[in-house]
């Protein structure tokens, strides 16, 4: 591709929302540039482990330790042989923290980033989520609320699949559904019980973007309960940016998809207030290009476009142009996470499950909906499921061996996701000593859980137990590990929208206030986090802010 | 996969089995006593690579005949196949050459060592040459910590067999049932219509 190559738009990142981004884009008519700092993984014949059973993939699918710790560090226990090739490697792509504050920074590998690999877990935020920040006083006001999102939430939620039970509940909005996911016979024995016990509190199906129905115009096949999706899943039954966006993008003729391409920085016009283009490096080759273009949609994941956006220079400064009023990097926030609480279901060994699902049940948000006296500010979910326990050994030999033909009783577990508040002195910055392979300055993490965020897991902890208890299980445990942030993998924020151009990076359109032809549209954007999953509202806030630049692109205000 | 009982809470096994509890499928199974499978660093290489061929030799003829024989006591042929049908001694050898580190090494190399002494001291003879009654009479000893560090060799051990076994395609597609794709969910399938459990 020749430098004077001209695109309408640039998008920086392909995962779930710069494969929206190329999608919406392409579609409404623009040539689009693509980019990807990983390699290319096309949908189905790049998923080595796909539909393979233990005994086909290197080290039974157990991620040896030594492995993990060397060179994926950040990931922890979520990297697994099989689902490795789709991830960052750590010890080659460093990032930086002091050490008494850790941060883990899980991030994609390759084309489609983490759209291969999330959780799938789909809400809509509520009403509520858009408004806690100017009714509380904390961090800065949304310039939207829901009812701005709304018809994108609708808009996306048909096109990728949404399952999940209709509920009515004004603080979790439900989506435009495919049916759910089943409860099993346990979980509909404990949503009678905690929901006559806990008058107002809900056990409910999972929301996913698994698909329960087939979408045939999309090739697209409902999910086959084999629960290995973070493989890669060949019938595109879950969301991911090569089953969905990127097939919509490429029909239309005009996507140019450039993987191992790293996006340094935007390139930026101070006095026109426009960026004119993208400075990439071959990650092959090391060659350097700048790309020009009319629009830069920066989809980077939300450190990675913090990266991008810290490090879009002046020469010979270390402040970035976007950082004009210092709200740059500032209010990163992840989710609460490490609270898992459990309980013995009784009875209805009669019962087992056939298939696997790719999720089981939520107890939405049931704190701080109303004036209540708690320590803590906002709430938190549990997601969770039940199934029936494993055989455990007993001695050895035939005894043993046929001793585990049987499975154990029911058990159910569940695990809190809750939501952090924005602290400004939460930041990200660069590290101007230490430099990445590329020459970039490495993105530095100085962001802590604070005491609303270890309050609010005191109380998801106590009342998870609580609920279970009451609520019949027996042999009730919980347990709390440390949580270092990023390991919930939902860190967002740093790029915040704002009504006030001082004190925020984007506007109600996710446009940067220093360039109306730059547009942030993952998880930099949050002001607030919610407490549930985020990625829906990064798909919907993407198309939202696509319709937008190609409506201004075409009036010529950009 | 997973072959014990999972007592303690631990991620949910059901809200994405395949990235949040990646965790509960492996630790959740043996609690915190996790015999941790290992890799070898690999410094050389930009990104390690996980070796598939043939295990990188760990045990000596006499080692590797007792692993095999130990496993095939713990897992023995009955109406489905054992663990050296299964291919367990050499999953086991690929655990300790390949995948694992010195102190996992040292601890399984000391055990099978434990278990050769006694068994001279027993019946006059290496462990690989004992009856199987007797055979069995030694791994009863180690389980109950009556060779010295008889205890946590014999958890160690065991778990090696049982994920090896589990993991195999005889544990996978005989032991167990298999269900490659399944294609839906019952929630309340009724235990009668399956006499082998689900492989994970």
């Amino acid at each position: 591709m020749a430098a004077t190559d001209r695109f309408d738009a640039i998008v920086i990142g392909s995962g779930v929302s710069g494969g929206w981004a190329a999608k919406e884009l392409t579609e409404k008519g623009l040539r689009v540039l693509m980019v990807d700092r990983g390699r290319m993984v096309e949908h189905g014949e790049d998923y080595p482990y796909d539909g393979k059973p233990a005994f086909e993939i290197p080290a039974r699918n157990r991620m040896p330790a030594a492995f993990t710790k060397s060179d994926y560090k950040g990931l922890n226990f979520w990297v697994q042989p099989a689902n490795q090739p789709f991830f960052t490697n750590d010890r080659l792509n460093p990032y930086d923290f002091d050490a008494p504050n850790p941060f883990h920074w899980v991030r994609g590998g390759v084309v489609g980033g983490k759209s291969l690999t999330w959780g799938r877990w789909s809400f809509r935020w509520g009403p509520n989520d858009f408004e806690a920040n100017q009714r509380e006083g904390i961090g800065t006001d949304w310039p939207i609320r829901y009812d701005d999102v709304a018809p994108w939430y609708s808009y996306v939620e048909k096109y990728i699949g949404v399952s999940g039970g209709r509920e009515n509940l004004d603080y979790l909005p439900d989506s435009e559904f495919m049916p759910p996911f089943p409860m099993n016979v346990a979980e509909k024995w404990l949503k009678e019980r905690l929901e006559t016990e806990f008058p107002g509190r809900k056990l409910i199906n999972a929301r996913l973007s698994n698909i329960t129905e087939d979408k045939p115009e999309q090739n697209r096949t409902r999910c086959q309960k084999r629960a290995q999706c973070d493989r890669g899943c060949s019938f595109g039954a879950y969301f991911s940016t090569q089953a969905v966006t990127l097939p919509a993008a490429r029909a239309t003729g005009r996507l140019t998809l450039r993987p191992d391409t790293w996006a340094t920085n935007v390139e930026y016009d101070a006095a026109k207030k426009r960026v004119t283009g993208v400075r990439l490096v071959n990650a092959n080759t090391g060659a350097v290009e700048v790309v020009p273009a009319r629009m830069v949609f920066l989809c980077a994941s939300a450190m990675g476009s913090l990266h991008v956006l810290l490090n879009s220079r002046p020469e010979g400064s270390e402040r970035s142009h976007f950082h004009s009023n210092g709200a740059l990097g500032s209010a990163v926030m992840d989710h609460i996470f490490k609270v898992n609480i459990g309980g013995d279901v009784p009875g209805m060994t009669e019962f087992v499950e056939y298939g696997r699902r790719p999720g089981g049940v939520y107890v939405p948000r049931f704190r701080n909906l109303k004036a209540e006296e708690l320590p803590f500010k906002r709430g938190y979910g549990y997601q969770g499921g039940a199934s029936r326990r494993q055989p455990a050994p007993e001695g050895f030999g035939a005894a043993m061996k046929h001793g585990m033909r049987t499975y154990g009783g029911w058990r159910f577990n569940m695990s809190a996701f809750g939501e952090c508040l924005p602290y400004d002195d939460n930041r990200v910055m660069l590290n101007f000593a230490k430099k990445d392979a590329r020459g970039m300055p490495l993105l530095r993490f100085d962001v802590t859980f604070r005491d609303n965020e270890l309050k609010m897991m005191d109380d998801a902890q106590a009342e998870g137990e609580r609920m279970l208890r009451q609520a019949g299980l027996t042999n009730v445990t919980s347990n709390r590990g440390t949580h270092i942030p990023g390991e919930a993998i939902h860190e967002m924020g740093g790029a915040r929208m704002g009504r006030d151009p001082g004190t925020s990076v984007l506007n109600g359109f996710n446009q940067a206030h220093d360039a109306a032809n730059l547009f942030v549209t993952d998880g930099a954007m949050m002001a607030s986090v919610s407490c549930v999953n985020p990625s829906l509202t990064f798909m919907a806030m993407t198309a939202r802010a696509a319709d937008h630049a190609v409506k201004q692109m075409k009036a010529g205000t950009i | 996969m997973d072959q014990g009982g999972t007592m303690a809470a631990e991620p949910s096994a059901h809200f994405s089995l395949d990235r949040r509890t990646a965790l509960a499928g492996i630790a959740g199974v043996f609690g915190a006593s996790l015999f941790a499978p290992l890799a070898r660093a690999a410094g050389y290489e930009p990104i390690p690579k996980i070796n598939t061929g043939k295990p990188a030799v760990v045990f000596t003829p006499a080692q590797r005949a007792l692993v095999a024989a130990l496993s095939e006591r713990i897992m023995p042929t009955t109406d489905t196949p054992g663990a050296i049908a299964a291919g367990v001694p050499d999953y086991i050898e690929h655990m300790m050459g390949d995948w694992a580190v010195s102190d996992d090494r040292d601890l399984i190399l000391g055990g099978l060592a434990a278990i050769d002494a006694r068994s001279m001291a027993d019946f006059q003879k290496p462990a690989l040459k004992a009856s199987s009654a007797q055979q069995d009479a030694l791994l009863t000893l180690t389980m109950n910590d009556a060779i010295p560090g008889g205890a946590k060799f014999f958890e160690a051990f065991r778990q090696l067999v049982l994920t090896g076994y589990f993991t195999s395609e005889v544990g996978i597609m005989q032991e167990r049932s298999y269900l490659p794709v399944p294609g839906d969910y019952d929630g309340a399938y009724p235990a009668s219509k399956i006499d082998r459990i689900f492989s994970s």
